[in-house]
């Protein structure tokens, strides 16, 4: 990517204007859009920061470590498990997708899929629907996890299939004439060279069922109030309050230290292609 | 001891000379004579005892793929399969004594038509300024910019989630919000916009300009920059540098990026509801929220979520043929 | 200590085959390379042999038995890819390790083993380094080491220097064959290097799609290619389509039988390939560097000398490069050694040439087409 920053700016050599102006508004440009990202988060952490008579506090925090407590260690909980699950789920699915002759791979690999591009109040209607009157498991931790899953395990596969197949196969041939077995060949070799990949899904999977919100609300019964849905109920019921804000400020702060932390590790090679860049 | 091999320089000796011994190899002849008769039997020794099925690569890749499979059909196809059944039924009737009927269709596509109508509104419009105002950012972000991994970074900010981004936008709409010395500065009751299209329309398209942000710099990322040098120094303008060459190279990630951002904004939720006004709070996802969760007409609410994913479906097919993803073709 | 038997061999994928009836014989401690141009099967052949690749038929053999069914780990052999293939995870010593510690050797005697297959490479001080962090030739001599420390039946090399540069191509080339020598392991070597294959081979089996097309010593390829093929693929040669007069009485026990042909115009005496007959349409290949120009004074009238206007001379330094035309056949010829000085001035002059070691070849109209 670094061999494309070439400097072709379409108004070089235009008349109007010299070079570093547009330069300058090129960058200015790009600096708006990355304060108008921020500014959602930084308005929220300001309002979570101050008492209605402008003192500056962090008395508001102590909700989230109070009342919201159980909350937060809901949604880590929840998103612990769906994490689990989806490597168990995914790893062997990305390999047989790559490495095993399966007829109808791309018919297999979008059904797969299905739920990704279901909108998530389709998925809510549909489950709460089928929870109730199908498979009897209305307002369960088992109907939160299933759909946290169905909704993010094809995120963990896109990354692991992408990191496969860029992996060259002679680093298993080299390992199979080494003497190690299938097995052997997989944890010794394959799943290390695949961590990258791997993380990337974990990453997808965090962000968003860690932030999910809306499926949650559809399905969820009084006992499983994730954080996120906390901050909704909250928002609607009780408008717009610094200890919300003081939620919703842990809650992006956790995602994004997530993700700063990924980008340190691995850049965003893993990522491309997928829900984040 | 340990014998040492020298990885030295190579002696010059030339390559045919450099070893009597072998020269005279005592393989002399051609091995090209046919097969002799005992292969035959030994083809039977050396094929593989007859095998189960299981063991076959295509049975195994399929065991592998059995959890995704079962995860995908009982929580995605069944309940899809299921939500379809439901949306044919009267109210909630389906599950006590079905009464079979169209009527929740007719219902949607009159009753709920203007919800319909707002919802591809919202969405296409807000698509329509993530295109006008992304296509520039993807150009600078892959043509000018060293910082790229730090655009990037910020850019994850809007997909932690619509929840957020409208909760945090609420306050800013308000006089007393952070920038509310700005807005007086320049003029502008920032108020009016609180509870209206325009911010219902700016949060959405803010919650989805990295989907195209992505879509068209990894499609402007393809095109060689001296494409550019070389239209200009046949002396192309710079409109004319977009219209006749950018533009038709980045087209598959222009229809995919709009595509993609259209299909996250028709499930729009809960940005009307924080930030909009009735008319905007009619899209359909929140009309199934209180159809079927508040009233309990399960059937409506059926009906409309089949007609959204539709929608969705539709919209996300057409865009995969587009999309240069990590998955295509 | 492994004898290696390929018998009927081949391998299809869909219609096209990859390799066809193919059949040799291994002995135990033989050094063999499989040369030919890129895509006539050697890769495939080789993969077969280390099990990586199912043949569609026949059966290979190590010491007699049938390795059809063997899986590739099982099969103790050690394979060298052109890509050194190193695990970019693991530091120097732990894939040098990694063979012993798949079979479970205890620890003590892995480590003992990977100091010992370092020193050997000479780079006991990089045990603990990344591969990423190795030279070229550093890396290759890393993946022989590691495949060298499970001491295995057979060594298998496909293309193993391709990726580096000509000096260290010399000289690792060399360093694998004294491997080999002092491990008295049979190997199997890939190349479509010549000078590679006659460098260090027993036997070369030269292959062209999917077929041996010989096999012999570096001497038999060279000097008695049986095939047009193998005339045109192994070193610089003139080939001269032309039809045998007569066959030549032997001159005596032991010594070669010789026929006489016309190629080109040219009354020529060449090596009898056995199967042809007056009459017989045959190519008739001389090797430039076989071509020796005569001083003046020598008569004409005798088989293999021919009078030649010189069209063209590239002074290569050690060698002078001739065209020569000879009745509208144009013959390559390479003059070494200090006369070649004495024909700098020779341009468009006509020189004496005396073709030396000619050998004739079946002119099979099925190649040919
Ligand atoms: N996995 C495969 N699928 C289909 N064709 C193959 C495969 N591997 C090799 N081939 C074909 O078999 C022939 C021989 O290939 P290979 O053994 O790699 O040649 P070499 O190593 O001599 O260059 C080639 O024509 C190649 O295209
Ligand atoms: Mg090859």
């Amino acid at each position: 990517m670094a061999s494309m920053t070439v400097d072709v700016s379409p108004h070089a050599g235009r008349g109007s204007g010299p070079r570093w102006f547009w330069n300058a508004l090129a960058h200015g440009y790009v600096w708006a859009w990355m304060a108008i990202f921020a500014l959602p988060f930084l308005a929220t952490l300001i309002y979570s920061l101050r008492t209605p008579d402008g003192v500056w506090t962090f008395s508001y925090y102590q909700y989230v470590f109070g009342s919201f407590r159980e909350n937060l260690l809901l949604s880590f909980e929840t998103t612990l498990i769906t994490i689990v699950i989806n490597l168990l789920i995914a790893i062997p699915a990305a390999y047989a997708i790559v490495r095993y002759p399966i007829p109808g791979k791309s018919f297999i690999l979008s059904t797969l899929n299905l739920s990704l591009y279901t909108p998530a109040a389709v998925m809510g209607v549909s489950l709460v629907i089928a929870y109730a009157f199908l498979f009897r498991i209305p307002q369960t931790m088992i109907g939160l996890i299933g759909a946290y899953v169905v909704g993010t395990f094809p995120l963990m596969l896109v990354p692991i299939i992408v990191a496969l197949r860029d992996l060259p196969m002679v680093f298993e041939e080299a390992a199979r004439t080494l003497g190690a077995t299938r097995m052997q060949t997989f944890w010794r070799v394959e799943l290390p060279l695949l961590g990258p990949g791997i993380s990337a899904g974990i990453l997808l999977t965090f962000v968003i069922i860690f932030n999910e919100f809306l499926v949650t609300l559809f399905i969820a019964g009084p006992g499983l109030t994730t954080a996120a849905l906390r901050v909704y109920n909250l928002a609607r019921t009780a408008g717009f309050q610094p200890s919300t804000a003081a939620l919703a400020t842990t809650m992006q702060l956790v995602s994004f230290t997530v993700v700063l932390l990924f980008f340190h590790f691995f850049g965003s090679r893993y990522l491309k292609g997928t829900y984040l860049i | 001891m340990v014998n040492r091999l020298r990885f030295r320089r190579a002696s010059r000796r030339g390559g045919l000379t450099h070893r009597h011994g072998a020269l005279l190899s005592t393989y002399g002849e051609t091995q090209m004579t046919h097969a002799p008769a005992e292969i035959a039997i030994e083809y039977e020794i050396a094929e593989r005892s007859p095998r189960r099925w299981l063991s076959t690569p295509r049975a195994r890749g399929m065991l592998l793929l059995a959890p995704a499979i079962l995860v995908a059909v009982l929580f995605s196809i069944i309940p899809l399969i299921y939500l379809f059944q439901v949306s044919l039924t009267r109210e909630s009737s389906f599950f006590f004594n079905a009464e079979y009927t169209a009527d929740n269709y007719l219902n949607v596509f009159g009753r709920y038509r203007s919800a319909i109508i707002e919802t591809v509104y919202l969405a296409g419009v807000a698509s329509i300024l993530d295109l006008v105002l992304g296509y520039p950012f993807a150009y600078i972000l892959i043509r000018k910019i060293r910082y790229r991994e730090f655009v990037r970074t910020m850019m994850t900010f809007p997909l932690f989630g619509p929840l957020y981004l409208a909760f945090g936008l609420f306050y800013v709409f308000l006089p007393t919000g952070p920038l509310g010395g700005v807005f007086v500065l320049l003029g502008v009751d920032i108020a009016k916009y609180l509870f209206s299209q325009a911010a219902v329309l700016f949060s959405m398209a803010v919650f989805t300009f990295p989907f195209m942000v992505m879509n068209i710099g990894a499609a402007l990322a393809n095109v060689d920059p001296l494409l550019e040098e070389a239209a200009r120094t046949l002396g192309a303008k710079p409109w004319q540098i977009f219209t006749r060459v950018l533009f038709p190279l980045s087209w598959g990630g222009i229809v995919a990026g709009f595509l993609m951002c259209f299909g996250w904004n028709l499930g729009v939720f809960v940005q009307p509801q924080l930030l909009g006004s009735p008319k905007e709070q009619s899209v359909i996802s929140l009309q199934m929220f209180l159809k079927g969760l508040v009233q309990f007409n399960y059937g409506l609410a059926a009906a409309l979520g089949v007609l959204l994913m539709v929608m969705a479906f539709a919209v996300t097919w057409v865009s995969l043929r587009f999309s240069r993803g990590a998955l295509g073709a | 200590m492994t004898r290696v038997q390929l018998v009927d061999i081949s391998k299809r994928y869909g219609p096209t085959a990859a390799v066809e009836h193919f059949n040799a014989d291994i002995a135990d401690g033989e050094f063999v390379t499989l040369l030919g141009p890129s895509g006539c099967g050697k890769t495939t052949t080789l993969r077969m042999v280390a099990g990586l690749v199912d043949p569609s038929g026949g059966v290979i053999r190590f010491d007699g038995q049938p390795m059809n069914a063997v899986p590739s780990h099982k099969r103790n052999i050690g394979l060298a890819f052109q890509s050194h293939a190193l695990f970019p995870h693991l530091t120097v010593a732990r894939n040098v390790a990694f063979g012993l510690e798949v079979k479970g050797t205890p620890k003590a005697e892995t480590e003992r083993r990977v100091a010992e297959m370092l020193e050997m490479v000479e780079l006991g001080d990089y045990a603990n380094r990344m591969p990423a962090q190795l030279s070229g030739g550093q890396q290759q001599r890393v993946a022989l080491a590691r495949m060298l420390a499970t001491d295995p039946r057979v060594l298998l090399f496909d293309e193993p220097l391709s990726a580096l540069d000509r000096n260290l191509r010399d000289s690792l080339k060399y360093s694998i064959l004294e491997l080999q020598r002092r491990t008295r392991k049979t190997a199997i070597y890939v190349t479509h290097d010549q000078s590679e294959a006659f460098a260090i081979s027993d036997r070369i089996f030269v292959m062209n799609e999917g077929r041996i097309e010989q096999a012999g010593s570096q001497l038999d390829i060279y000097l008695r290619p049986q095939t047009e093929f193998v005339a045109n693929f192994v070193g610089d040669n003139n080939g001269i389509p032309g039809e045998v007069t007569g066959l030549v009485a032997p001159g005596g026990e032991g010594e070669p039988r010789l026929v006489d042909l016309v190629a080109g115009g040219i009354r020529m005496r060449g090596l009898d390939p056995g199967n042809v007959r007056p009459g017989d349409k045959v190519v008739a290949f001389v090797r430039p560097e076989n071509i020796e120009v005569l001083a003046n004074g020598h008569v004409a009238d005798a088989p293999n000398i021919v009078r030649g206007r010189v069209d063209q001379i590239v002074f290569e330094g050690p060698t002078v490069r001739l065209t020569v035309d000879v009745d509208g056949t144009p013959l390559k010829v390479i003059s070494g050694g200090l006369e070649r000085l004495t024909l700098l001035d020779k341009e468009q002059r006509e020189i004496l040439l005396r073709l030396q070691d000619v050998t004739v070849v079946p002119d099979d109209p099925a190649v040919a087409a």
